[in-house]
């Protein structure tokens, strides 16, 4: 039902990219800069994109989706990290207890 | 110009009759009952919406006033109505020539490839704009559908054929609305599979049950298992804090982690842990409840989630139902499916097969079916639990049977639990009452009101008769298997005075057990479809609400074989 998305995104001025970076890490998690990693459904992918497009200046600012596909086919094995120690991405969904 | 209608008199939205002609019971569920979801469709939607839906800060001329006939206007998002006609509507776009007014409804993808190039139910919506137009002095000769996706206007004449099929369907609307009765759902309709009420609404369930149309095949509409699940928050001191638009859940001597308010369904807490008041606020818009669970497990109630459901006609139906035959029968429903789960997890589980056993349940199932009496009932209830219970440490074997063994010794007690497998059990039975309070609350009733568990102080008797058929199957199957498996082991309990406790390891264990359990996929022996057993509570607490609503004649448990 979900798939995964990397987002990458170019923006041009300071105020926009923390808005930016705060709206991401509402939907995913950071990885690099200015990348992130989101599970998102459908209706998840509309919302976030509506609100990208309300923070982003659409002729000065960038933002790339990539779909890598649904989170019960290969999209849990699609990223990969080398050095230094990163983020571990969630391939299960499930309850978080703590 | 009307701008708002300050009156008693209920005002049909003309969005309300574009509904009714798609579908009655849509048109009830939203508006007489205060019904809704989002999905894909209606998110898409507003976005195509938002610019119209900003009214235009500019004086719009009232229909009487005679302006100049070539002045030429345009406004956005005009809130118009006819009190003689009972009729209200926003119209997105009004384009004004002189006194002649176009209505422009702004909607999502492309015109249907039919000889109109439009719907009769956006047809009519324009239909019932034209004619409040027309009640307010302006000259209305068409209206426009502006297709966002294609940026496409399709031309509409309002024409006397159109008005009066919208005439048709507003006295429809009004009559449907007074009757108090919900429209039945389409009968194998194209149209259900991308509406958004689908997952309230049950269609081809209700249907099924209620021996409408011919269907015996049920479409599975719902998904098969919600995407947000709990957060739970176990160990004590634990800080819950809203940071950007995230929860960060900080344990002590552990590293903060950080939630995804759209992957969590409720935050449930147990004991002492601290929720900011701007987490609470956050989760309060979310809509996701906060559940709180006492140290021991108790739980306790819930926080957020607004103001409670605004469908009213169900908990109106709970009281009505007091005190009549329904109630019986469906109390008598749940203990059957209570006792008959209850057979055929030992059927299943027993390492030697125990007939005498097995064979008085399905007796016990089968004679309280019909039974009307509520002390029998009980009587019956009672004696197959006892049964059941005399049977059940059998079921722990191998890494198991210590704690099978402590349970043979106490048989089944509470409040404080005396045996690792009392404590499990009313461990999970708590959280299994919290899942269905829950899901009693969605379904829009007043989980105090019990039909089998009769209304008592600050007990949510409504939750525990929709928890009956999942005690054996969720809570009791979670229990053996955590022993059997070896996952609870002596060192995951404390004694405390006489009971005996779960530590915050034992109790992470059973958590994790539970939500495995939840997770699970189950084929619905009625509806024929797999769902997992999170949302077969909402299922059956939407079967049950169909029951009392009177649209289907009988509740009917969930049970396996």
């Amino acid at each position: 039902m979900r798939h995964r998305w990397l987002i990458a995104y170019d923006v041009s001025e300071a105020k926009r990219l923390r808005r930016m970076h705060r709206l991401l890490d509402g939907y995913g998690d950071g990885v690099q800069y200015s990348v992130f990693i989101c599970d998102l459904t459908d209706v998840e992918l509309q919302l976030l994109r509506e609100q990208v497009l309300q923070v982003m200046h659409q002729a000065e600012d960038r933002v790339m989706f990539v779909d890598l596909g649904p989170m019960s086919g290969r999209a849990p094995h699609a990223v990969s990290f080398v050095g230094r120690e990163g983020i571990s991405l969630r391939d299960k969904p499930g309850a978080v207890i703590i | 110009m009307s701008e708002t209608a300050e009156s008693d008199q209920l005002l049909v939205p003309a969005r309300m009759v574009n509904e009714y002609v798609y579908c009655p019971r849509l048109a009830y569920l939203e508006w007489v009952q205060g019904e809704w979801s989002d999905n894909l469709d209606t998110i898409e939607g507003r976005w195509v919406h938002r610019r119209v839906d900003v009214p235009t800060p500019r004086q719009v001329p009232d229909g009487s006033d005679t302006p100049e006939p070539a002045h030429e206007l345009t406004a956005r998002s005009v809130l118009l109505s006819s009190e003689v006609d009972g009729l209200i509507a926003r119209v997105d776009l009004l384009e004004m020539s002189g006194r002649l007014a176009t209505p422009v409804e702004y909607k999502k993808g492309a015109p249907p490839d039919n000889a109109a190039r439009a719907y009769d139910p956006e047809r009519v919506q324009l239909a019932v704009q034209a004619m409040i137009l027309r009640a307010n002095g302006y000259h209305v000769e068409r209206g426009v559908l502006y297709f966002a996706e294609v940026k496409e206007r399709v031309d509409v004449p309002i024409d006397d054929a159109l008005v009066s099929l919208a005439t048709d369907a507003i006295r429809g609307v009004q009559a449907m609305a007074s009757s108090g009765r919900c429209p039945a759902p389409l009968v194998d309709s194209p149209k259900c599979t991308r509406c958004s009420l689908n997952g309230i609404c049950l269609l081809d369930e209700t249907n099924l049950l209620a021996g409408r149309g011919d269907a015996t095949t049920v479409r599975r509409l719902v998904a098969p298992r919600p995407v947000a699940r709990p957060l739970y928050v176990q160990e004590q001191g634990s800080v819950v804090k809203k940071v950007g638009d995230t929860l960060v859940v900080t344990a002590p001597d552990a590293d903060p982690v950080k939630v995804l308010s759209k992957d969590i369904s409720a935050v449930v807490l147990h004991g002492n842990i601290q929720v900011t008041t701007q987490a609470i606020r956050a989760l309060m818009e979310d809509e996701t409840p906060v559940m709180f669970h006492s140290f021991g497990g108790w739980f306790v109630g819930q926080a957020g989630a607004g103001i409670g459901h605004r469908n009213v006609s169900v908990r109106m139906a709970q009281h009505r139902a007091l005190g009549t035959p329904l109630q019986g029968r469906i109390a008598a429903a749940l203990v059957a499916g209570k006792v008959q789960n209850q057979r055929t997890l030992l059927r299943r589980n027993l390492p030697v097969a125990d007939h005498a056993v097995t064979g008085r349940l399905a007796q016990l199932a089968r004679q309280s079916r019909t039974v009307a009496d509520r002390d029998t009932l009980l009587g019956m209830e009672g004696y197959a639990a006892r049964t059941y219970f005399a049977a059940f440490p059998a079921l722990f074997r191998e890494r198991g049977a210590w704690a099978g063994a402590q349970f043979r010794a106490n048989g089944r007690n509470r409040r404080p639990p005396l045996d690792p497998v009392n404590a499990v059990l009313s461990f999970l039975y708590s959280h299994l009452v919290r899942e269905c309070t829950s899901a009693a609350l969605q379904a829009g009733f007043d989980p105090y009101v019990g039909i089998l568990h009769e209304p008592h102080h600050g007990r949510a008797s409504l939750a525990l008769d929709l928890m009956e058929e999942f005690r054996p199957l969720v809570a009791d199957s979670v229990c053996i298997t955590l022993f059997n498996q070896g996952e609870l082991e002596p060192s995951a309990f404390h004694a405390r005075a006489r009971g005996v406790m779960l530590t915050p390891k034992g109790r992470r264990v059973v958590l994790a057990g539970f939500e495995r359990r939840l997770e699970q996929f189950i084929m619905h022996p009625v509806f024929g479809y797999q769902v997992s057993y999170r949302r077969l509570f909402d299922l059956q607490a939407r079967m049950l609400r169909a029951v009392l609503l009177a649209e289907t004649a009988a509740y009917r448990p969930f049970t396996t074989r």
